[in-house]
């Protein structure tokens, strides 16, 4: 046993001599020079006490004896030492946490030395000399208390390590093991003594009763860990403030130990021994950015949340919160057993994280920089409150996101050098990487003219949606933001700026290629992203101006429909439907003959065509509905002269089509149309078409 | 952008396909590196990592993710590409 102490300090003695905290190792290597092993274990037991005291003075528990010296009475009860004394050894450390970490899974067993030893206060005095023996003596069954302490974390699992080493005392590797289980159970146990020293006392701490002796047992064990957690913690506190630019959001002070002392009634805790907090110490203690250990009830430590919601920090859209427990509830599988890990990191440090990364994704406009996400949720909810047929219920509450301040800095962009091509390749915290953008090369190798040409052309074209989409963009934006209540002035400002931007694309969509004689548009309209373009810019548009897009439209319809593989044409109707819903007679006999009428083809194939394609046919549906509704409606339609004989050839012409080609599928069925045909047509006829018209459909076509 | 897009996606099942294997589970939760948590998880390929077995949640450090397969439905393609445009203008400024 002493060897493997040895072993312990001489791996202490090994690490480089190191400020404070490293020199309590150096220290312990220095006892270890003494044969004796009472000695030895008095330093041991004073750097214990001290190390004590601080952690007392740190968390408010109250020790045992007074300024105890006589260490005699109480080897392994901890004596007041001097705060000054304390301070020395720690101080601010400058190596990494990890470092220290494992420099502090040594004192475990010194730590649970002490405890030991206050157990044997309590009447276990047994021989606790070995940290192995320490290890040995938890792994025994007979430690009821550790073991529960444990159970109580569920992790089970640490059982078979304590067993490991009690086979294997001289491994190196598992007193490693051991050591950090330790550490982890010491965690565990710090989390529970903060539980029951906060008062926190939810059910899973009052449902497991062998605990409780356990606490006033292990209260050496507590402080050991928090000892470690301190330093380990003390090193953010050290780091300089900006690389924790969340302090401000830290502003918790720790309570004082008298409150901690206020609050445990039920440890047995001698409440004579003075708590020599000085300010100062605190300030060393409690850099305002670490988490503390305060009484928190980790959530993760209930065993029935299988999937845990992102932390209360992260924010989500309520929708996706409401989502996210929906599935929650119907996915609640019985609870598979405790999860032994998770009470490694308090929830305090689980938050501190969290925040720390939230930190660098706060924004001033959610919107902008999580719009994808912002946007998704809101048309979801949107499509739902349709579905729900206005069955809304009450408004939803302010989304949240990651959390959005107005930035003060400024934030200087890409740095660009004149003459250089594209911009300089620094890395900035929001753009790790920025690429040198290539200019684009033209193409010098050898291929068709023509080829060339088309390519370069469509190339041109893309590109130049892409500009305008984003102008539109822009548009959508502002007519997003304009729901919100504005001045006067200010909203005719904002009209006048979304204007010219819609005038902007409106021109250069026109004007886009005066040598080409393709007509205007026409190229747009061609690829699919124009055509989701226009879609989205009808809206936007004057009646003229739309009314001018749908005459292009169906003048070209047959290209239109032949050129389009994508079969993206359907974007364009609901923007479509909206336009002719609000023809005039005139203007809807004007798009029909245009539809009937063109170059290459006699009315007959146009309209054959047109019932073979999606679009086509639903545009029709449309625009004969709509003159239903005009006639029918009985407002005066002003037509022109030769307008209703068109509208019957119409009439006729398309109801000899739909009667005998098989028909597509529309978009939309109008309910008016066979009153439409009914008013024109023989019964018979009707009835071939309606049949004809359903079994396209496969829903009724009318209610008549 | 893609941050803000896998937010969306949270609670959903995915398949991710690292450098080396074939993972799917739920997505439980993502952050700003694209780092990703995922519960439920079994191994897809014939599981040739054993030690995967016992496994229901993992942390994937974004680095080694080379795809991650979504379901069609949850993804609003036209959406992406206005952020994706939204994007490219911010970067630009």
């Amino acid at each position: 046993m002493s060897d493997k102490e040895h072993q312990q300090n001489s791996q202490e003695s090994d690490k480089p001599t190191q400020p404070e905290w490293p020199e309590n190792g150096g220290k312990w290597s220095d006892t270890e020079e003494d044969p004796n092993m009472d000695c030895q274990l008095q330093a041991m037991a004073e750097e214990d006490e001290e190390i004590n005291i601080y952690n007392d003075e740190t968390f408010g528990m109250e020790m045992d004896t007074p300024d105890a010296e006589d260490a005699s009475l109480l080897q392994f009860a901890p004596p007041p030492p001097a705060p000054p004394s304390l301070d020395n050894k720690v101080p601010p450390l400058p190596c990494s946490p990890s470092p220290p970490i494992r420099q502090v899974s040594r004192t475990p067993p010194g730590r649970c030395n002490r405890g030991r030893g206050l157990q044997g206060t309590l009447g276990r005095g047994q021989m606790f000399e070995d940290p192995a023996v320490m290890r040995m003596v938890e792994g025994r069954p007979s430690i009821k208390t550790l073991d529960s302490a444990i159970v109580d974390c569920g992790s089970t699992l640490y059982r078979k390590p304590f067993e490991e080493n009690w086979m294997g005392p001289t491994h190196k590797k598992t007193q490693k093991t051991s050591q950090s289980i330790l550490e982890d159970s010491a965690i565990v146990c710090v989390i529970n003594g903060h539980r029951g020293r906060g008062q926190n006392l939810n059910c899973d701490f009052i449902d497991l009763p062998p605990p409780v002796p356990f606490f006033r047992g292990r209260r050496g064990e507590p402080r050991g860990s928090f000892a470690r957690r301190q330093f380990s913690q003390r090193e953010p506190s050290q780091i300089p403030p900006p690389m924790l630019p969340g302090s401000p959001i830290f502003p918790r002070q720790p309570l004082t130990p008298r409150q901690h002392f206020n609050q445990t009634n039920r440890f047995i805790f001698p409440s004579n021994r003075p708590c020599p907090s000085t300010p100062k110490m605190m300030q060393l203690r409690f850099g305002a950015n670490s988490p503390r250990p305060s009484p928190f009830y980790s959530p993760s430590s209930n065993p029935v949340q299988r999937f845990r919601y992102p932390d209360p920090v992260t924010q989500l859209h309520p929708h996706h919160k409401r989502q996210l427990v929906q599935k929650q509830r119907m996915f609640q599988r019985k609870s598979e057993g405790w999860d032994p890990w998770c009470n490694l990191m308090t929830a305090k440090e689980k938050e501190w994280i969290t925040r720390l990364q939230m930190i660098q994704l706060q924004s001033e406009n959610p919107y902008l920089e999580d719009y994808y996400y912002q946007e998704y949720y809101r048309r979801l909810e949107a499509k739902l409150a349709e579905e729900e047929l206005g069955i809304r219920g009450k408004k939803e509450p302010p989304k949240l996101t990651t959390p959005y301040i107005t930035k003060t800095d400024a934030y200087t962009p890409v740095v660009h050098i004149e003459g250089s091509l594209g911009q300089v390749a620094v890395s900035t915290c929001y753009s790790p990487r920025r690429a040198i953008s290539a200019v684009h090369a033209q193409p010098a190798y050898g291929q068709h003219e023509e080829h060339k040409d088309t390519r370069q052309q469509r190339l041109e074209l893309l590109s130049k949606i892409e500009k305008l989409f984003i102008v539109l963009l822009e548009v959508e934006e502002t007519e997003r933001t304009k729901t919100k209540v504005l001045s006067d002035t200010e909203e005719r400002r904002l009209m006048e700026k979304t204007q010219r931007k819609v005038d902007h694309i409106w021109f250069q969509m026109q004007h886009h290629d005066p040598l080409n004689s393709t007509g205007e548009f026409l190229p747009f309209l061609l690829l699919s992203k124009g055509k989701k373009l226009i879609a989205r810019l009808l809206p936007f548009l004057k009646r003229d101006l739309s009314l001018k897009i749908l005459r292009i439209v169906t003048c070209n319809l047959p290209t239109l429909m032949n050129r389009d593989s994508e079969e993206s044409l359907p974007v364009l109707y609901p923007p479509f439907r909206n336009v002719i819903g609000g023809l005039t007679f005139s203007q809807l006999i004007g798009i029909l003959r245009d539809l009937t009428s063109s170059e290459a083809m006699s009315a007959y194939e146009c309209l054959a065509l047109t019932c073979q394609n999606k679009f086509g046919l639903s545009l029709l549906y449309a625009l004969l509905s709509q003159g239903e509704k005009l006639l029918s409606s009985g407002v005066p339609l002003e037509p022109s002269i030769g307008d209703f004989e068109a509208w019957t050839d119409t009439i006729y012409q398309v109801a000899g089509q739909l009667s005998q080609c098989s028909l597509v599928e529309p978009l939309l069925l109008p309910s008016n149309l066979l009153t439409l045909f009914c008013r024109y047509l023989d019964k018979r006829t009707v009835y071939q078409l309606k049949s004809n018209m359903e079994s396209a459909t496969g829903c009724l076509a009318l209610p008549s | 952008l893609f941050y803000s897009f896998f937010k969306s996606l949270v609670g959903k099942d995915v398949v991710v396909e690292l450098k080396n294997d074939l993972i799917c589970g739920t997505l439980h939760s993502v952050d700003q590196y694209l780092n990703i948590k995922l519960t439920d998880i079994n191994v897809t390929d014939p599981e040739k990592y054993p030690h995967m077995l016992s496994v229901k949640n993992c942390f994937i450090r974004g680095s080694v993710v080379r795809y991650v397969q979504l379901p069609a439905d949850e993804v609003d393609t036209q959406l992406l590409q206005d952020a994706a445009r939204k994007e490219a203008m911010q970067q630009k400024q």
